[in-house]
């Protein structure tokens, strides 16, 4: 089921999220639910469960066809996700679609390894890299009640989000 | 409900924003859009204030003056007219310069956005080292308009950095809503 997204300033989005442990009925509908969230918004390459309301640690990723991608593991839907390496970082701008009008500057990790459960319940482990990576690292962040906001290079690195790409 | 533009300039110490935001505060203000910094050892304000009806922008820079002017800040408050921000039209671009100082990098720079028609949306400039050799750092976001042609504004970047010895990079701005 789609789901809203919401934005700034609901708590939820600032709260980290409770573990999901074992895959039941209820968590694999939170995968769809994510899943059909994201595929709603065009322009959508991750949706976590806080931003659909839902306080646990679950996200899904595809960042298939995006321009600076290389790595591509289709659609991805992961509870649970530790990262396991992380290389060194670059810094790019990024927008999130709970968070309206602006955009800033943060410094990730251009490649790392994450392990979580997929939604058959079986443990996945994903090697990402370029924009995966940068999508994976902005969904995990959401799951720790983290936006980018919390992550940018200086103060002065935020920005209008002027053109809708 | 109006906005006023405050524009406060001083001497930098600790509780500048403090006293000028008490008084906007204390008169009903609302802050929205602001930039605050330290620009040459001076504390600059910027700030879009909604404001209630009945406060007028004369009134509230007589109460701003009279808390904070004694305090060595140079206070300023203008009615606004609303203007409506939308989105706009064409891409966002990045531009960074650093050289040698010398008078006129900066405009030589906007003028040649102008000349383009690129709007500039912000711009810091920076004076590092200033002993014998001071180094010049600018950086700046210009929105082009959609007809607007960038390998043309790069190439003629690219010339007037070598006609004023310093190095300008031009980048797309592009940030991708996770």
């Amino acid at each position: 089921m789609i789901r809203p997204v919401l934005q700034l300033p609901h708590h939820v989005l600032g709260t980290p999220c409770a573990p999901v442990g074992e895959l039941d009925d209820v968590v694999r509908a939170l995968g769809r639910d994510l899943l059909d969230t994201m595929r709603a918004a065009s322009h959508s390459v991750g949706v976590a469960a806080p931003q659909i309301g839902i306080s646990r640690r679950a996200f899904c990723v595809d960042v298939t066809g995006h321009r600076k991608a290389r790595s591509c593991h289709g659609e991805v839907v992961l509870f649970d996700p530790v990262v396991l390496e992380a290389s060194s970082p670059e810094i790019a701008r990024e927008g999130c679609m709970s968070v309206p009008d602006l955009t800033g500057d943060v410094a990730r990790p251009t490649a790392l390894v994450v392990q979580g459960l997929g939604m058959d319940g079986e443990v996945h482990t994903y090697e990402v890299d370029a924009f995966e990576a940068r999508a994976f690292q902005h969904e995990l962040d959401h799951l720790d009640g983290l936006l980018f906001l919390d992550r940018v290079v200086a103060d002065d690195r935020v920005f209008r989000r002027r053109v809708y790409r | 409900m109006p906005h006023v533009a405050v524009t406060a300039f001083g001497a930098d110490r600790p509780g500048i924003v403090a006293a000028v935001t008490g008084v906007l505060m204390g008169h009903g203000g609302n802050l929205e859009d602001t930039a605050m910094t330290q620009l040459g050892g001076h504390f600059a304000m910027m700030l879009i204030v909604e404001v209630p009806d009945s406060e007028s922008a004369d009134a509230l820079e007589r109460a701003l003056v009279a808390d904070v002017g004694s305090q060595g800040l140079t206070v300023a408050v203008r009615p606004i007219v609303e203007a409506e921000a939308g989105d706009a039209e064409g891409s966002a671009w990045a531009v960074s310069l650093y050289g040698a100082d010398r008078p006129g990098i900066v405009h030589r720079v906007a003028t040649t956005l102008a000349e383009h028609r690129g709007n500039i949306v912000d711009l810091s400039t920076r004076v590092v080292g200033r002993d014998a050799s001071p180094a010049y750092v600018l950086l700046l976001e210009v929105l082009l308009p959609a007809s607007a042609d960038a390998a043309a504004l790069d190439e003629e970047l690219r010339a007037l950095a070598v006609e004023l010895g310093v190095d300008i990079h031009l980048r797309p701005d592009d940030a991708d809503v996770l």
